[in-house]
C-alpha cells in the first residue's frame, strides 16, 4: 500500500509544508485518512496529500471554514477550556480559607513571584 | 567510507543539532533505538485510550462524555500517526501489532492499572497526561524530524486533555467531601504508578537514547519537573501526596523523593500488571475481528 505524506497549510498565508503521513491505496481515502487524522482540531485552512516519491499535490475540497468540522465540538479545541487557570487560583483562595492548602517549601516561582505564594497560570 | 566514519559523521550531524529525516543514511543501532522507542510510545497511546475508554458509558454529563469521547479518539489518533513514523523506520505495522497483542514488546507502565473511580479518570487526565507532556515536551527538540513533526502536533492535543482532566479534578476537589476523598484515594493510588513513569535514574553512559539525541532529557529531570508543576497545585488544592519524603530542598535547588517500589516497576513494565492481560486480549479482540478492514482496504487496487 502507498504511503502519501500529508501536507497542510496553517494559514491562507502560509506555504504547504509535511506535517505527517498515511498510508492508503488511493487519492481518495488518502485524503480521508489525512483529514481525520490530522486536521479534526482545525489546524489549518487547508490539507493535501502527495504519494511519496511523486510530485502532484492533491488538495483536500474541505473549504477552511468546514475542515475540522461545523458543528458545535468546541470541546475538542482549548478555547473550551478558557478559564481553567482562573478556577485553579479560585479553588486554591477557597481551600486556604477552609485550611486546607498544605504549606510546604515550594521551589522559587521561575516568573519571579513571591516564594510560597500560589502560581496558577 | 567505512560503516564507523558514516556513523561517527552522522554521530558529529546530531551533535551539531541537524535534524535526522527518513530517508537519511542511519546506523542501525539509531534505526533500532529509535523503532524500539517510537513503538513503544505508538503502543501506549493505543493501550492508554483503554482505561479512559471504560469511563464514556458512564460519565456524568453529556459534556463530559464528549469531551473525554474526544480524548479517547485523539489517544488512538496518536498511535496511528506515532506507528506510521515507526513503519518508515523499517517495521510494519502489522509485525508492530502483532508484537503489541502477543506480549512481546512494551507499553507505558501506567496503562496496566486499573481506572477505578471517576476520580481516576481525573488523574489520568490532569497528573498522567501532565507527565506525558512534560516528556513529551521534551521530544520536540529530538534528533529524528518525523518524529519532532508528530510531537509537534500530539503536544498540542495533549495540551487540550491536561486542561481537561485539569478541569475534572479542580471540580473534585472544590465539590463534597466524598468527591475530594475520591480524588484523593486516586492521588493514593496513582502516584507510585506517576513515579514509575518517568523511570529509573538514567545511566548516561549506557542510554543509547540520550546518546543518539532520540530523547533529550535525563529520566530524573523529568521527574524533577513533574514535581516542580504539579505538586504545588495538589498542595494548593488540600491534596496530599503518599510520599511523606518528598519536599523541596532549597539548599539542592531540587526535589527530595521516597525511591518507589522498582521490583513493580519492572514486573509490570514486563507484562505482569494488574490489567496487562485484560487489555492485550481486549485490542488482541479488536485486530482480530477487524481483519476485514485491513483485507478490504488492500483489496483495492493502486491508483495510477
Amino acid at each position: 500500500m502507498d504511503v502519501w505524506d500529508v501536507l497542510g497549510r496553517r494559514t491562507a498565508n502560509d506555504e504547504f509544508v509535511v506535517v505527517g503521513a498515511v498510508k492508503a491505496p488511493d487519492v481518495d481515502l488518502a485524503l480521508l485518512l489525512a483529514r481525520e487524522t490530522h486536521f479534526r482540531h482545525k489546524e489549518g485552512v487547508a490539507y493535501a496529500v502527495r504519494r511519496r516519491g511523486d510530485d502532484r499535490i492533491h488538495e483536500g475540497e474541505w473549504t477552511p471554514e468546514s475542515l475540522g468540522g461545523v458543528t458545535d465540538r468546541s470541546y475538542r479545541r482549548q478555547e473550551a477550556y478558557a478559564g481553567v487557570g482562573a478556577k485553579l487560583k479560585r479553588v486554591a483562595s477557597q481551600m486556604a480559607a477552609r485550611g486546607l492548602r498544605i504549606d510546604r517549601p515550594r521551589p522559587p516561582d521561575p516568573r519571579g513571584g513571591a516564594d510560597g505564594e500560589p502560581r496558577h497560570e | 567510507m567505512t560503516y564507523a566514519e558514516r556513523t561517527a559523521e552522522f554521530k558529529a550531524r546530531i551533535d551539531a543539532g541537524e535534524k535526522i529525516e527518513a530517508a537519511d543514511w542511519m546506523p542501525d543501532e539509531y534505526r533500532q533505538a529509535a523503532i524500539k522507542f517510537i513503538e513503544m510510545h505508538a503502543n501506549s497511546e493505543i493501550m492508554g485510550a483503554l482505561p479512559e475508554g471504560t469511563w464514556i458509558p458512564k460519565a456524568p454529563t453529556l459534556r463530559r462524555k464528549l469531551s473525554l469521547t474526544a480524548k479517547v479518539q485523539d489517544e488512538v489518533g496518536h498511535g496511528q500517526i506515532l506507528y506510521r513514523v515507526a513503519e518508515d523506520l523499517g517495521k510494519g505495522r502489522e509485525q508492530m501489532f502483532d508484537d503489541l497483542v502477543n506480549g512481546r514488546t512494551k507499553f507505558h507502565n501506567v496503562f496496566h492499572y486499573p481506572a477505578e473511580t471517576w476520580g481516576d479518570v481525573a488523574v489520568i487526565g490532569w497528573l498522567i497526561d501532565g507527565a506525558a507532556l512534560v516528556t513529551q515536551k521534551a521530544l520536540l527538540d529530538a534528533s529524528y524530524a518525523p518524529y519532532v513533526r508528530a510531537m509537534r502536533r500530539i503536544c498540542a492535543e495533549e495540551s487540550l486533555h491536561l486542561r481537561h482532566g485539569e478541569e475534572l479534578t479542580l471540580e473534585l476537589v472544590s465539590g463534597t467531601d466524598d468527591q475530594r476523598a475520591m480524588f484523593q484515594d486516586a492521588v493514593n493510588r496513582w502516584w507510585q504508578p506517576i513515579m514509575h513513569f518517568f523511570g529509573p535514574p538514567s545511566k548516561l553512559d549506557r542510554d543509547v537514547l540520550l546518546y543518539w539525541g532520540i530523547k533529550t532529557r535525563t529520566n530524573e529531570d523529568l521527574r524533577q519537573e513533574f514535581f516542580s508543576t504539579y505538586v504545588p497545585k495538589l498542595w494548593d488544592v488540600g491534596v496530599s501526596v503518599p510520599d511523606p519524603d518528598l519536599a523541596f530542598d532549597d539548599a539542592q535547588g531540587a526535589w527530595v523523593w521516597s525511591q518507589p517500589d522498582w521490583d513493580e516497576f519492572w514486573r509490570v513494565v514486563k507484562g505482569d500488571g494488574p490489567m496487562t492481560a485484560t487489555r492485550l486480549a481486549a485490542r488482541k479482540n479488536v485486530w482480530d475481528t477487524h481483519a476485514w478492514i485491513r483485507e478490504a482496504f488492500d483489496g483495492i487496487p493502486r491508483a495510477a
